[in-house]
């Protein structure tokens, strides 16, 4: 296993990074490659990632790929090395920590994105016991945060409460017609929802806390390829910081993007998606705070045996984030 | 709620992003002007353009103000470059009244415009998103570029909320470092 120490050392000795010279002059050497793989699911929360394209090849990058999976599938092609830098969501992440996943967290990108839908039997998460929740799949991101909103409540995620695996659409059908009594939405369809007005919103991690202090989605890399290509890396997280800031200070520009990009088809939800995330909070937040707290949740939970401070040595490197705030600034 | 994590020491030098995309455009006189002749200046490269009427009017009040700030230094050792994103209405006439309009005068201000082919390459090179929407206005990001007096890029704000004392603070810490 490659330790944290292994991984700064492979870093420093590979390019320099931490004493590349300093003089005014000086500057970054171009990427050590010109590929980057991202992937690409049916959420936009992850917005910045999707309209990051023309940042990139700004940064060097010519050959951008993405490499399409659904959100059960972003761990093994991150994992696997198929997709190099992506977003991710925090707490399925802290699960793939624990279980050994070579990957490196580099940086949260913004915090909430995720609302609970639930029918007039489900007021506050404490209801949940004794209900069926709907899910696309066990150990998908929504299977996971929901398990971290249950232990946070002092709820066993594994006894309390009744899982139902189905398609999205099919999720989304019986919540509205009160057959299940919650469904864990991200954008769009979280919007969609509200718009079509199935279900209330009983949290929303934009705006509820604790949920709301804590990143959603964080920048994460293969680890492999963070330490062969350390310049690339952060070349590719400064784009996606970037437009990160674009979809906050821009919204209307970046949910036009998504949508000429294929991304998703509704601009109006997109456009919604951009203003209800807040995507200026990576100066902010502390990353390390938000791993923290979710593997400590996932803990109480039983879905991971690692202590904190071990994952955060394991598969954090917060070097190029640190670097970037110094740079880019708003 | 944690203290600004970006907020940087005093005396903490800039980082050195690299080279800063060079560029050479037509000025509100007509004459050219490459980045390269601000070479021992401290220069802030931003974009905007003419017709906008909401945001890029309030990030030039806020250049010019804090032109205005720099006091002597503004001109002689420090310059403002606002390259227009939308150049084919933006010609000099028009860059020259916009600039009267919202104060920016003075010779540390240089308004830039060119061909669609030179701006939209420049535009790139700083990492600015800009397209023509159907009712003919331009979106675009709002990016300022600081540069030092060797030509490196040092530092950028995103967006037109930013704290004009930080980047006062900036430009004088590049003054400080002088050149090469």
């Amino acid at each position: 296993m490659i330790t944290r120490r292994d991984l700064l050392r492979g870093v420093a000795g590979t390019v320099g990074l931490l004493g590349w010279p300093s003089g005014p002059a000086s500057g970054e050497p171009p990427p050590e490659t010109t590929r980057l793989r991202l992937f690409r699911s049916p959420s936009i929360c992850v917005a910045p990632q999707y309209i990051v394209g023309e940042l990139l090849r700004a940064e060097g990058f010519s050959d951008i790929e993405y490499v399409k999976t659904t959100s059960a599938g972003i761990s093994k092609i991150l994992a696997s090395g198929e997709v190099d830098v992506s977003l991710y969501f925090v707490a399925p992440l802290v699960i793939r920590l624990d279980a050994g996943d070579p990957v490196t967290v580099l940086g949260g990108v913004h915090p909430g994105c995720f609302e609970l839908f639930g029918t007039d039997r489900v007021r506050v998460t404490r209801d949940l016991k004794g209900k069926t929740v709907a899910i696309t799949e066990m150990g998908q991101s929504a299977h996971v945060f929901l398990a971290s909103m249950l232990a946070h409540v002092g709820l066993d995620p594994n006894k309390d409460v009744t899982f139902v695996e189905h398609p999205a659409a099919e999720c989304k059908r019986l919540l509205a017609e009160g057959k299940v009594d919650a469904y864990l939405a991200f954008p769009p369809e979280s919007q969609e929802l509200r718009a079509r007005k199935v279900g209330h919103v009983v949290v929303n991690s934009t705006v509820d806390r604790p949920w709301s202090q804590y990143f959603c989605c964080m920048a994460t890399g293969n680890r492999e390829f963070v330490r062969k290509h350390p310049i690339a890396t952060k070349r590719a997280l400064r784009a996606i910081l970037k437009a990160a800031d674009i979809c906050a200070l821009e919204p209307e520009l970046a949910a036009r993007a998504l949508v000429d990009g294929g991304f998703t088809p509704r601009y109006d939800y997109a456009l919604q998606t951009m203003k209800d995330v807040p995507y200026n909070k990576w100066r902010v937040y502390d990353p390390e705070d938000s791993v923290r707290f979710y593997a400590l949740r996932l803990r109480e939970a039983g879905m991971i045996k690692s202590a904190p401070q071990r994952l955060i040595a394991q598969g954090t490197d917060w070097r190029f984030l640190n670097e970037l705030k110094k740079e880019l600034k708003g | 709620m944690p203290a600004l994590a970006h907020q940087p020491g005093r005396d903490a030098r800039l980082p050195s992003i690299g080279a800063a995309p060079p560029f050479a455009l037509t000025t509100a006189d007509g004459g050219r002007l490459a980045l390269a002749d601000l070479r021992g200046k401290v220069v802030a490269v931003t974009f905007i353009y003419a017709t906008c009427t909401d945001t890029c009017p309030l990030l030039t009040a806020k250049l010019a103000a804090l032109g205005t700030r720099m006091g002597k230094d503004f001109g002689a050792k420090v310059a403002f470059v606002a390259i227009t994103i939308d150049p084919e209405r933006d010609t000099p006439d028009v860059l020259r009244s916009y600039a009267q309009a919202h104060g920016a005068r003075g010779a540390g201000w240089a308004f830039l415009t060119g061909t669609p082919a030179e701006i939209k390459d420049v535009a790139q090179r700083y990492g600015v998103f800009a397209r023509k929407t159907d009712r003919g206005d331009v979106d675009h990001t709002f990016l300022t570029s600081l540069v030092d007096r060797d030509g490196a890029l040092r530092v950028q704000y995103m967006g037109v909320r930013f704290d004009p004392d930080e980047m006062l603070r900036d430009l004088r810490s590049l003054l400080r470092e002088g050149g090469r």
